[in-house]
């Protein structure tokens, strides 16, 4: 690896943002690589929006300092850094054709007239916006102003395009349809994203890398698999999708819980018997009376079935007090009548390795 | 006989008397509101009138009207004193509206912005010059520039009406300036304006119908402005307001009429123009003169 490539396109180092006598961001280190769709998730007020806009420069860390490409930028306006950002609001300016919105960055930089035309019809062209240059912002509808504000951050080429949940006001059909497209862009244009969301799901579609973030800290860096397979906190494994978390004590491979049973669980180094612990199951990742050798086995009370289209999920009673969500897919193979109702009994399992311990 | 008749013309009666009923209810209109309200109108426009209608009398009584003519609007034309103090006037309300809108734009934006205990007193503090009495304003102007050893002229006038004309700006662009998204600014910084071009490119652009707005209400307020350019006015040139009190004083002229009729025609095109402009620029429905919403 030549020293170059190993320069992150964004190091927060020791980064730090107080407002008045709280903390909004709290001693964050952070490495972006060069050309990765990252993901900045979290609940709101995790610290995410102040994190990006402290890259962008639309704020300044109280401590710590901010790096584009190895050179240190901290202090440096917006409009010396070469970053651009997709506002969640989109901000177009409004008294200003879809062309000269998209041109306003270059324009600012000077580029001739002619290198200018060219690079803003390639930019509608790439957000399929061809045939709108001349329309106002106010005319079009929510996904195309979005699709400008993405055209004129990303027509500056930017070594690092900044989006504060772009995707947050559009309708689920149309999120999920710009969920692929932006990904798609972002892989043309080969750009350094960080992308800002709270949405767990868009994070897992579209990230090369998910930074989960929590009262201005970093829970856990990642990949999707990594962050949701192997959750570093109990924060993580429920801001992550559903978890079935439960409370209990580590020993020697199995954690005995405060109410219920004893699980075997996979090993987990660095746990010393007796350490009160959180462990966690995926409702996918458990098994209803179908098992494989090797399964903890356990058995439990329906309590509510809940149905909804491709899966249906149970609500099972461990023990008092302990319930525990299962999804099973509604595949071709299960058939409707198998399902079962409230108030019988059944035997469950998982693969041991499938039961987190979280510290 | 009397039963069967009394039920039959009941029935029928019915829906004739629901619908009267119901006009009754959506528009009842007591005479004695409309007739206040036409009152109100008649005392209002009436004296008005009286001076439109006698600027085109043929004579020169105010009293009698003799017939239809120009004869005052040609006076007033051939009128040195009043023709150089409709100049003075002109120009002490464009400086005014110039100096009122800068100032008072920027006043609107350092308000919205500063966050502070201090700013917030100053937005107070703001509010005050349009609620003192004229009379109050004008005297203190007076002794201020007195004080000063300034003299009373044209420049003075011009200075005080700016001052006093700020408030009105701030006032009508301060709600627009907080209805700004932020965030606007902030991309034109991030795509490489510095602060003062963001403002410049994409931030005055955003509230150039209330700046335009307010501008010709400062306008058509100055011109009409007769308290504080009296106190304030040196002896030559004075301003028209000022010229037509001192001539009324000697005896009222129909020339007078003929001025009075020429601003108010002024005036209302100005004000007509101040509501047009936010359509010009197509925003939905008109500009509130006084929120600039």
């Amino acid at each position: 690896m030549d020293a170059t490539d190993a320069t992150p396109a964004v190091r927060l180092d020791g980064v730090s943002k107080q407002f008045a006598d709280s903390y909004a961001v709290r001693d964050l280190d952070l490495d972006i690589e060069a050309g990765q769709f990252f993901s900045l998730l979290g609940p709101s007020g995790c610290g995410k929006t102040t994190s990006l806009r402290m890259i962008g420069g639309f704020t300044d860390p109280t401590e710590g300092s901010v790096l584009l490409a190895g050179e240190d930028v901290t202090g440096l306006p917006p409009d010396k850094r070469n970053v651009n950002t997709v506002f969640q609001s989109y901000a177009l300016f409004d008294h200003l054709s879809i062309a000269d919105n998209i041109a306003f960055g270059l324009k600012r930089k000077g580029v001739d007239r002619a290198e200018i035309r060219k690079r803003v019809a390639e930019m509608l062209e790439l957000v399929q916006l061809g045939g709108l240059a001349d329309r106002r912002p106010r005319t079009l509808s929510g996904g195309q102003r979005q699709r400008v504000a993405l055209a004129r951050a990303l027509v500056n080429r930017p070594a690092v395009l900044l989006l504060d949940e772009p995707l947050a006001a559009l309708d689920l059909k149309l999120r999920r349809q710009m969920q692929v497209e932006l990904k798609q862009i972002q892989r043309e244009v080969g750009i350094t994203f960080v992308f800002v969301t709270h949405d767990q799901d868009e994070a897992l579609t579209m990230s090369d890398r998910i930074a989960v973030l929590n009262a201005g800290r970093v829970e856990q860096c990642g990949t999707p698999e990594d962050v949701y397979e192997h959750p570093a906190s109990s924060f993580v494994a429920s801001f992550m999708g559903t978890s079935n978390l439960m409370t209990g004590t580590y020993r020697g491979g199995e954690v005995a819980l405060d109410q219920g049973p004893a699980l075997p669980v996979g090993s987990r180094p660095g746990i010393t018997d007796g350490t009160a612990v959180s462990v966690s199951v995926r409702p996918e990742k458990i098994w209803l009376s179908d098992f494989e050798p090797g399964m903890s086995k356990l058995s439990g009370v329906i309590r509510e079935t809940v149905y909804s289209g491709p899966t249906t999920t149970y609500l099972i009673e461990l023990a008092p007090g302990v319930t525990l969500s299962v999804l099973e897919q509604n595949t071709a193979r299960a058939r409707m009548e198998d399902r079962w109702s409230g108030g019988e009994t059944v035997e469950f399992g998982w693969r041991p390795e499938h039961c987190l311990v979280l510290a | 006989m009397t039963l069967v008749r009394e039920s039959s013309a009941a029935a029928p009666a019915r829906p004739a008397v629901r619908p009267r009923r119901r006009r009754g209810r959506a528009d009842r209109r007591p005479r004695v509101l409309v007739a206040v309200t036409a009152l109100f109108f008649a005392l209002l426009y009436l004296p008005i009138g009286v001076v439109a209608l006698f600027s085109f009398n043929s004579e020169k009584s105010l009293t009698v009207f003799g017939g239809f003519s120009l004869r005052w609007y040609r006076a007033f034309a051939h009128d040195d004193v009043l023709i150089s103090s409709l100049g003075t006037s002109l120009r002490i309300s464009l400086v005014a509206m110039a100096g009122s809108v800068v100032l008072g734009v920027a006043l609107a934006l350092g308000l919205v912005r500063c966050r502070t205990r201090l700013g917030s007193l100053a937005g107070l503090v703001m509010l005050v010059p349009l609620i003192t009495p004229e009379i109050v304003t004008g005297v203190a102007s007076m002794l201020l520039f007195k004080g000063l050893g300034v003299a009373l002229s044209t420049g003075t006038v011009m200075l005080s009406e700016i001052t006093f004309s700020i408030s009105y700006v701030t006032v009508i662009l301060r709600s627009r300036v907080a209805a700004l998204n932020p965030e606007v600014e902030e991309a034109a910084m991030d795509l490489g304006a510095t602060r003062w071009q963001a403002v410049r490119l994409v931030t005055l652009p955003a509230l150039l119908p209330a700046v335009l707005a307010s501008a010709v209400l400062i306008f058509a307020l100055v011109f009409d402005d007769f308290v504080l350019a009296y106190f304030t006015t040196g002896v030559d040139p004075q301003p028209l307001s000022v010229r037509i009190y001192s001539a009324i004083r000697f005896g009222v002229q129909p020339t007078i009429n003929a001025v009075g009729t020429l601003m108010l025609a002024g005036s209302v095109c100005l004000i007509a123009l101040a509501l047009f402009i936010p359509r010009l620029f197509g925003r939905r429905g008109g500009l509130d003169i006084l929120s600039g919403e």
